[in-house]
């Protein structure tokens, strides 16, 4: 699917050589068990650049999702240094991650993670109004983030009268209302059929072209990581760059 | 980035209101059962202020009714001094040249005994006293007279409202007379009702009244129990009781002479209503406990059934602090509507139980702020845990769990 993108005078998203959005620095991460503990994650570093498109691929439990979370500051590390465009999040506080996440960071979820009783543009507002703007001016900013993700004429329905695409490109618009550096997405596609998750997938790409936004997106889907610029894989805890796509190298 | 960014990181107010309220409808029956545990808790504080306040103001009501010039004298044997027996009669016309300040004032010997009339035995109480009685309470006559200056050494007698009663004796004509421990007395009165005065030592509508002097008959050693006297100035009241205490003091040796007036008794009765309010308060603290453990159980409940949608808040944004006030206010809306109801149902039942108890209902103007406020602090202070354990969840913690 076609994105109509206004010109937003973003100026986060203008991509700079050498300009490394994402940094991490021999991350680690190990979590208890009963029995001891468990390690997901060995030493990973890892450079991701603004404006990049990165897939993130592995085998279940390889600790892709781990990784993930980490980036996206809903995780802490065991060791290591994680910095997001150059400051350093390894021990920000509970209050500067929250805050971080809703001014840099979009989350696109595989099971689309919106909030049952709201409307889908409440729940696409709703980052905003934690940001502190103004209910009207929220739900203003939202409509244009609905409309964008071409579901005007469902805004006002929720979530459970909403199909599994309509769902995720809510969510989508959710992550983008504010408008991040980063868009992470989980496994975007794997609860939709292979129509809907093309035109999922369309928009993603279409907003890292067009609007410069980098992405990072976990997937098991080998036909998707290929789409984007990078592939990393995650082998039992370990992180093998796997290639720079050759068709967008 | 969107234009005209806030100064300011976190929900607006309107926001941070409007939020746990629509969360609220999601609890549906739970929201109910919560708000209903702390209304209990609520209309319990409510009530019981209420009811101990109303007692209180009855009680003081009637001592009021007494009016304010009178005092009560009596004498309680020193401990650790020989027992001497309190006098037993007292020279009323000297008393009132020694103490200006009263204008009546009467003995009174409080005893009990069998009263036999008509072949049948009642349990009594026998007041010895004088004619000045009449006049120190006011008593009015149903039938026949009250005792005279000239009775002094007669049999005479004459019957409280509730004792005739009880007597069967409706007048004072054709009515033989009573024996009391083998001494036959004739009933020359029968009193109207005067009803119960707490503040008066002696039941004057359930005894028979004899003169003071006879009280020998009755028993070998009699002994004024309490000397009732009425003031000429309720301004100067305290002092005439100082200067009659002074007066009988030495006409009792062994014996401790206290004079009350009105006032002292009336504080007493406000200490006492006030330690009757404690105790309600306290039976009411266990209600509002077990509304407040409500309110805890269904936030527990609700926190942990929401984990998810609090991952997806943390991850859009909420930083603890929006989390904790999101569950917190969610309780607080819960208290203050189970609050209000709480109190309207406890003034109502205060009010049905006053009215009841035959009394006049006036509401305790601290009865409400107290109980809507104890029941918002306990469900703050219940409501506290659940809610700082949300918002202390790892919001990947929170998230995984679908």
């Amino acid at each position: 699917m076609e994105l109509a993108v206004p010109n937003t005078g973003n100026n986060h998203t203008t991509a700079l050589p050498g300009d490394n959005l994402l940094q991490l620095e021999g991350i680690s991460h190990t979590y208890p068990t009963t029995v001891g503990s468990r390690s997901t994650l060995h030493n990973v570093s890892l450079s991701v650049m603004r404006g990049q498109s990165c897939a993130i691929v592995g085998a279940s439990g390889s600790g892709k999702s781990t990784l993930l979370n980490i980036i996206g500051l809903l995780d802490q590390p065991t060791s290591g240094r994680l910095l997001l465009d150059g400051q350093d999040m390894t021990r920000a506080t509970a209050h500067i991650r929250a805050q971080t996440r809703n001014q840099r960071i979009g989350f696109v979820f595989q099971s689309f993670n919106l909030l049952p009783r709201l409307s889908a543009l409440e729940n696409v507002a709703l980052p905003l109004l934690y940001r502190g703007y103004g209910h009207t001016e929220a739900q203003r900013l939202a409509l244009q983030e609905v409309t964008r993700v071409g579901l005007v004429n469902r805004a006002h329905h929720r979530p459970a009268e909403l199909s599994g695409g309509q769902r995720q490109r809510i969510a989508i618009a959710r992550a983008l209302v504010g408008h991040p550096d980063l868009i992470l997405a989980d496994e975007p596609t794997g609860n939709l059929d292979s129509n809907t998750a093309g035109e999922v997938l369309a928009l993603l790409q279409a907003l890292n072209r067009e609007q410069g936004v980098t992405l990072v997106i976990v997937t098991h889907d080998e036909s998707l990581a290929q789409t984007l610029q990078r592939c990393l894989l995650v082998k039992d805890g370990h992180l093998l760059e796997r290639y720079p796509n050759p068709v967008h190298a | 980035m969107p234009d005209a960014q806030p100064h300011r990181y976190g929900p607006s107010l309107r926001q941070t209101l409007s939020d746990p309220l629509s969360s609220l409808r999601l609890l549906g029956r739970r929201a109910l059962l919560a708000l209903l545990g702390i209304a209990a808790g609520c209309a319990a504080v409510v009530a019981l202020l209420n009811i101990g306040h109303n007692a209180a103001h009855e009680a003081i009501r009637t001592f009021k009714g007494l009016g304010s010039e009178v005092m009560v004298g009596s004498f309680t044997a020193t401990p650790g001094t020989v027992t001497r027996p309190a006098p037993a009669t007292l020279d009323t016309q000297h008393v009132k040249q020694a103490v200006p300040g009263l204008r009546e004032i009467a003995p009174a010997i409080l005893y009990s005994a069998t009263v036999r009339a008509a072949g049948q035995a009642y349990p009594l109480s026998v007041i010895g006293t004088s004619h000045e009685l009449e006049g120190v309470l006011g008593l009015r006559l149903r039938h026949g007279r009250f005792l005279s200056p000239y009775d002094q050494q007669s049999t005479y007698a004459v019957l409280g409202a509730q004792a005739a009663r009880a007597l069967n004796v409706g007048s004072v004509s054709n009515q033989g007379p009573v024996a009391i421990e083998g001494y036959l007395f004739e009933i020359i009165g029968i009193l109207a009702d005067h009803g119960h005065n707490p503040l008066i030592p002696i039941p004057v509508d359930e005894a028979i009244l004899l003169p003071i002097e006879g009280m020998r008959r009755i028993t070998p050693t009699p002994e004024i129990t309490s000397i009732i006297a009425r003031g000429r100035q309720s301004e100067r009241l305290a002092e005439d009781a100082e200067t009659l205490r002074d007066y009988l003091a030495p006409k009792a040796p062994g014996h401790t002479v206290q004079v009350q007036i009105p006032q002292q008794l009336l504080d007493g009765l406000e200490r006492q209503a006030r330690t009757f309010s404690y105790l309600l308060l306290g039976l009411a603290s266990i209600s509002l406990l077990v509304g407040g453990v409500g309110i805890m159980n269904v936030m527990v409940m609700n926190v942990s059934e929401r984990r998810q949608e609090i991952g997806i808040r943390m991850a859009i944004g909420a930083r603890p602090r929006d989390i904790a006030s999101l569950f917190l206010l969610e309780a607080m809306a819960l208290a203050v509507v189970g609050a209000l109801a709480g109190a309207l149902l406890g003034v109502a039942a205060a009010w049905m139980f006053v009215r009841l108890s035959g009394w006049s209902f006036s509401l305790s103007m601290t009865s409400l702020p107290l109980g809507i406020a104890s029941s918002l602090l306990s469900t703050l202070f219940f409501g506290l845990h659940p809610a700082r354990s949300a918002a202390n969840l790892q919001p990947v913690t929170a998230l995984r769990d679908d």
